[in-house]
């Protein structure tokens, strides 16, 4: 069995609004660069059926030769090799293309996982995109995989409830955080092999992006501020508030 | 003139026979050695060159804290007992061997006043204080505080006790039917009050020899059974004070990561410790003096709030494997409990408290080491705080600041190479907590006030002391070296640090990684400015309360300097622990990043210092800061919690 | 603007996507998920009983190609999600998720880094795909029922074992869109019960502070912050509460803060977007009134 992971490179995803900041339509370069939320909990739970199933692991990524002192940590936790296909694109075609090259690179690969969605542009798209182009299936918002004689049974957690649902062949899945695959911490002695681990680079590629022009970025009004209601009438208070909150769309 | 062996046949059969029991109590005592021996790393002899220290030996403690055993006396009447019981057989043994060296060389020791103040009084009167000692301890044992028997009491004491008793019992009954036989003793008032009280009898000859054969062969026994009772410490703990290193704290060191480079190696060394046998040779003996007296019990702030650690129940856990011979069990953090090692806050008050010197919370923050390092396992919270520290290099995760928050609406100058003479080093908690930033604002304030030559990082940062403290060496000492090659890029010489965390790690951890700086605590430099009147903070009558946080009261020995800051500006009061008695505001040792459960160190410590009335409640340290600010709000709306570098800006007259 | 809903059967789910539609052009036809009558009227309806999206890609792109849709509208969803992708690979489309404004010139925006930014976009390909993000456009009014055409699903690939519907007591912590929490300042678990009475109303659920956990005035899982749970609701009310940073750290994406305090200075007002200083004994009672009133 082999299983790949997509892992993508942010940056910090926890910076407060009040410290947000961008530069030409993206997080300004300051921030601390991180692998995505939900991609960690990806990471683990390919390390799971690692564990499990006896399968290799690789961890793919898109993105700049910086990142991989950050996916090394993929490696540390349990990954068994590191593919970086080199590129700066955001469009999720472009990427879903590239990742493309380092699964064709690895061969054979029965499952690749991915966060339910990146944690930068929280778009949720090019682990379908990628599906569609490796022709294979695709199931969202997954939290839990089990392979039995050749067919896997997963849980999908949705809105009001969750699923099990079953399929046989090749699959990209999209993965959702659950108790169950919480990041483990790496251990001292797997970071520091990791960072050993030669990693494969690959020259990214050209392919056409989604017909979409960005026209600008903006950071919404600062919600910190605070309004206070006045507290004479406590009436009128209550009314006043409730109005408010229905003018805003919080109710 | 009195004689030798008195009424005794072949007495000297008893000095023979002292040979065989001798023999039994030195391989005793190399059984114990050879178990110390089996620890992982030798005593260290080399380099630090500290003063009283020759080889691993250092002399001063083991003549105050070894051999006076001052620190026994912290428990008045405990010390009183045992000060009469030690003194009371050192003064016996002589007497014994007095009378052996009269036996075999003559000494005229039996004669003139020598006989009558020290052979005859002396010794009585060290008897009389060898048993009012041992009373008080037999009673004790029968009626014992709680901190001899949570979680359970060492055995062994009460049969030695007795034993020592029925010595003591017998060899007063031995004088007083010699000198009932012969003639009242000058000196001797037990002897001689004993001898009043035995009616005569024609058997009193055969009754002295049969009752002086039972007590010399039951001193013989005594001697035999030390090693292999808890009497041992008699001579373990000399020992283990005397190889302790003397300075505060439990001097944690650092990890030197290249020797777990070499995977060809046969075994891979542990990453802090999995089992007995990767412990130092210091930390067995340290399992093996412990006497389980709990004194640390007694101080420990998680023991204390009835969190699952005692650092008592952290020794006898530990000298169970030892005395079981059980080097290679890896499950000593299972057998101690996972919960228990992460409730240390490493306040080093149970080391302080500690009567032969073991350092207890270097034995837990090795098991904590390998339960972060190889393990993996960390409570959520610390995790969480962990993860933060290792991809941001802070471990305040969900912070609602940036790093340049604190600065707002004021002018922060940055550390310029070659013109400004001090790093204002700010620290995670001042940079990223809302209410700790103000301390920040607070000491830039003061220093501008000042004059001082003062500049802050371009970048924040953190000193890795959180990694260090929930047990990963590793992300501590790769955030440290990070930090020292900055240092040494920009040429820094001098740090002013706000939290004394940042100040125990940069002047304890950091030189041994290459990093040599002259450090001040905030409070101590704010204290030499009023001192010098380039601060003059107005006076007023309110009263201030110290609350001294266990880095720099305990650990470093800083007590005085923040007082004298505070005087310059209030009222001091006290509160019941300070200084190096201070009681620890929860904080420390990642658990400001913990979950705790039932009663709360902070309320508890917050609540004391209340109770001392107080105006404000002061401290020197952000975690303290914040942890006592929640801890109080059990008790009291009113915000009365300030760090130092607050209550001396804002009663600076800045015209 | 040719737009086609794919949507299951779910009123308010569907009236967002038309009142989106209608942005666009005229009312979209619809592909009708699931089982019972389709709700609504529109020029064009389809059902499909199949609810697994990855079955459905092959037949959604057929009838996409065929009648020569230009705009197909998804909620963002996990049924949303998984057709997005594929179908816009497929079809080689544009595809934009979680968007949360259209304009009639085909301009979008949706938000990026988890909302601290929100980006642009003028959509020139056709067709495109959107996911629409839940409540941000006013359901439209589904009237009456139309009959729809049957849409079969030919060899599905995903099997269905099994289907659990989440059975909570009230609203789940976590999923609550509405969330009353008490803290310290609420003074006993029995003053509690005026935060029941008004989450009742507000169809909410009510957490607390570690404080008043830890006073024992509410139960563990009720914890919201550092140590409890972390939650995300359209709107907080923090009465009593303070404001630690651990606590706010539990809230750090609730999306409008409502705070509660009689302390002026207390911390939680640096997050809150209203405020109201006082003793919430005074203003809850009133708050409940006013909404007993509208209901």
């Amino acid at each position: 069995m082999k299983i790949a992971v997509l892992a993508k490179v942010v940056p910090d995803y926890e910076v407060p609004a009040g410290d947000f900041e961008l530069a030409g339509n993206r997080a300004h370069a300051r921030y601390t660069r991180m692998i995505g939320l939900y991609d960690e909990n990806a990471i683990e739970t390919g390390i799971q059926l690692k564990e499990k199933y006896g399968a290799t692991l690789g961890i793919v990524s898109y993105g700049q030769s910086e990142d991989v002192p950050i996916l090394r940590k993929a490696i540390a936790m349990g990954g068994d090799s590191l593919h970086l296909v080199l590129g700066e694109s955001d469009d999720p075609y472009v990427i879903a293309s590239n990742l493309k090259i380092a699964l064709e690179q690895l061969q054979d690969v029965d499952l690749v996982l991915a966060g339910q969605q990146s944690a930068d542009l929280d778009r949720g798209v090019v682990h379908g995109v990628l599906a569609e182009m490796l022709g294979c299936t695709f199931l969202a918002q997954i939290s839990r995989i089990e392979s039995d004689q050749g067919r896997w049974t997963v849980c999908q957690n949705h809105e009001s409830g969750s699923r099990m649902l079953q399929f046989s062949g090749k699959a990209v899945l999209s993965i959702t955080s659950s108790p169950e695959n919480v990041p483990r911490i790496p251990a001292v002695r797997a970071i520091m092999a990791a960072k050993k681990k030669p990693v494969e680079k690959l020259q990214g590629t050209d392919a056409p992006p989604m017909q979409v022009e960005e026209v600008k970025v903006e950071i919404p009004k600062l919600e910190s501020v605070c309004e206070f209601l006045p507290f004479e009438d406590m009436q009128e208070t209550s009314r006043m508030l409730l109005a408010r909150l229905r003018e805003e769309r919080y109710l | 003139m009195r004689v030798p062996y008195w009424n005794i046949d072949y007495g000297f059969l008893i000095d023979i026979l002292a040979i065989p029991a001798l023999a039994v109590f030195l391989s005793g005592l190399y059984g114990h050695y050879r178990k110390i021996r089996k620890g992982s790393e030798r005593l260290k002899t080399r380099s630090d060159k500290l003063p009283w220290k020759f080889g691993p030996v250092f002399v001063r403690s083991v003549l105050t804290k070894g051999i006076l055993g001052t620190v026994i006396y912290r428990k008045f009447y405990t010390g009183l007992a045992h000060g009469s019981v030690f003194w009371g057989m050192l003064v016996l043994g002589l007497g014994t061997t007095l009378a052996f060296a009269n036996l075999i060389a003559k000494v005229p020791v039996f004669s003139g006043s020598f006989n009558r103040w020290f052979m005859a009084f002396g010794l009585d009167l060290a008897g009389v204080c060898v048993l009012a000692g041992l009373l008080f301890f037999l009673l004790r044992r029968l009626f014992p505080p709680d901190r001899l028997v949570t979680p359970r009491e060492r055995s062994g004491f009460f049969p030695m006790a007795c034993l020592l008793a029925v010595i003591l019992v017998t060899g007063f009954l031995i004088e007083g039917m010699r000198i009932r036989a012969s003639a009242p003793e000058l000196g001797s008032f037990v002897g001689n009050f004993v001898a009043g009280l035995i009616p005569g009898s024609d058997h009193i000859t055969s009754y002295h020899r049969y009752l002086w054969w039972f007590h010399g062969l039951l001193a013989l026994a005594f001697v035999v059974y030390i090693p292999y009772s808890p009497m041992v410490h008699m001579v373990l703990a000399p020992i283990n004070t005397a190889l302790a290193d003397p300075r505060p704290g439990p001097k944690m060191g650092v990890i030197d990561f290249s020797r777990f480079d070499d995977e060809s190696g046969e075994e891979m060394p542990s990453m802090g410790v999995a089992k007995l046998a990767d412990f130092s040779r210091k930390r067995l003996l340290d399992f093996d003096t412990c006497l389980w007296c709990g004194r640390c019990h007694e101080v420990c702030p998680a023991a204390q709030t009835q969190q699952p650690l005692s650092p008592k129940m952290v020794m006898a856990t530990l000298a169970g494997f030892l005395s079981a011979n059980d080097f290679t069990d890896d499950s000593l953090a299972d057998a101690i409990g996972v919960d228990a090692l992460f409730n240390c806050t490493t306040c080093a008050a149970c080391m302080e408290a500690c009567p032969v010197s073991i350092n207890q919370p270097k034995a837990i923050m090795k098991l904590r080491q390998n339960l972060a390092m190889e393990r993996s396992e960390l409570p959520e919270l610390m995790s969480k705080a962990y993860n933060s520290l290792e991809q941001r290099r802070h471990p305040f995760f969900g912070t609602g600041s940036g790093p340049k928050d604190w600065q707002k609406g004021i002018d922060v100058p940055i550390f310029a190479p070659g013109q400004t003479e001090y790093l204002l080093w700010v620290g995670c908690a001042a940079t990223y907590d809302e209410r700790a930033q103000k301390v920040a604002r607070a000491m830039v304030k003061i220093l501008s006030a000042a004059g001082v030559s003062f500049g802050i990082l371009s970048k924040p940062r953190c000193t890795g002391d959180p990694a260090k403290q929930i047990g990963n060496e590793f992300l501590f000492t790769e955030i440290a070296q990070e930090n020292i090659a900055e240092f040494d890029e920009l040429g820094i010489q001098k740090i002013i640090t706000l939290c004394p965390h940042c100040f125990n790690s940069f002047t304890r951890h950091y030189p041994e990684l290459g990093g040599h700086y002259e450090v001040i605590p905030h409070s101590v430099l704010i204290g030499e400015l009023i001192a010098a009147r380039r601060l003059v903070p107005e006076k007023s009558d309110e009263s201030i309360c110290l609350h001294d946080p266990c880095y720099l009261a305990r650990r470093n020995h800083i007590e005085d300097p923040p007082r004298l800051a505070l005087e310059a500006v209030g009222r001091l009061v006290e509160m019941p622990r300070s200084k190096r008695e201070s009681f620890c505001c929860g904080g420390g040792g990642g658990n400001y990043w913990s979950e705790s459960s039932g009663v709360r160190i902070n309320q508890v410590r917050a609540k004391e210092a209340l109770d001392t009335n107080t105006d404000v409640i002061a401290t020197a340290c952000p975690f303290c800061l914040l942890m006592l600010t929640d801890g109080a709000k059990k008790y009291t709306e009113d915000q009365k919690v300030f760090d130092i570098a607050e209550l001396i800006a804002a009663r600076l007259n800045l015209n | 603007m040719k737009t086609l809903i794919i949507e299951k059967i779910e009123p308010k789910r569907i009236g967002e996507l038309v009142t989106v539609g209608r942005i666009l052009g005229e009312t979209p036809d619809l592909l009708a998920l699931g089982e019972g009558e389709v709700p609504g009227t529109y020029p064009r309806a389809y059902q499909c009983p199949e609810t697994i999206a990855a079955n459905l890609v092959d037949g959604v792109a057929d009838l996409i190609q065929r009648d020569g849709y230009q705009v197909v509208l998804l909620s963002a969803t996990t049924l949303g999600s998984e057709i997005a992708g594929r179908l816009g690979a497929r079809l080689k489309a544009p595809v934009l998720s979680e968007v949360i404004e259209v304009k009639p010139d085909m301009t979008v925006k949706r938000p990026l880094y988890g909302g601290k930014a929100v980006a642009e976009y003028k959509i020139q390909g056709n067709p495109v795909i959107l996911t629409i993000r839940r409540k941000y456009f006013e359901p439209a009014p589904l009237e009456g029922t139309t009959a729809a055409a049957v849409f079969n699903v030919e060899s599905p690939s995903v099997v269905l074992l099994s289907e659990e519907q989440v059975q909570t007591q009230g609203v789940r912590l976590e999923d609550a869109e509405i969330i009353v929490s008490g803290g310290r300042g609420m003074g006993s678990a029995d003053n509690f019960e005026v935060l029941r009475e008004m989450a009742g109303l507000l169809r909410g659920a009510v957490g607390a502070s570690r404080g008043a956990v830890d006073e024992g005035w509410a139960s563990q899982t009720m914890q919201v912050g550092q140590t409890g749970n972390i939650v995300a609701p359209a709107v907080y009310f923090a009465v009593g509460i303070s404001g630690a940073s651990q606590h706010l750290a539990g809230i750090a994406n609730a999306k409008c803060v409502v705070a509660v305090n009689k302390d002026e200075e207390a911390n939680i007002f640096k997050r809150a977007r209203f405020g109201v200083v006082c003793d919430y004994h005074k203003f809850i009672p009133a708050l409940i009134q006013a909404l007993r009133e509208e209901q």
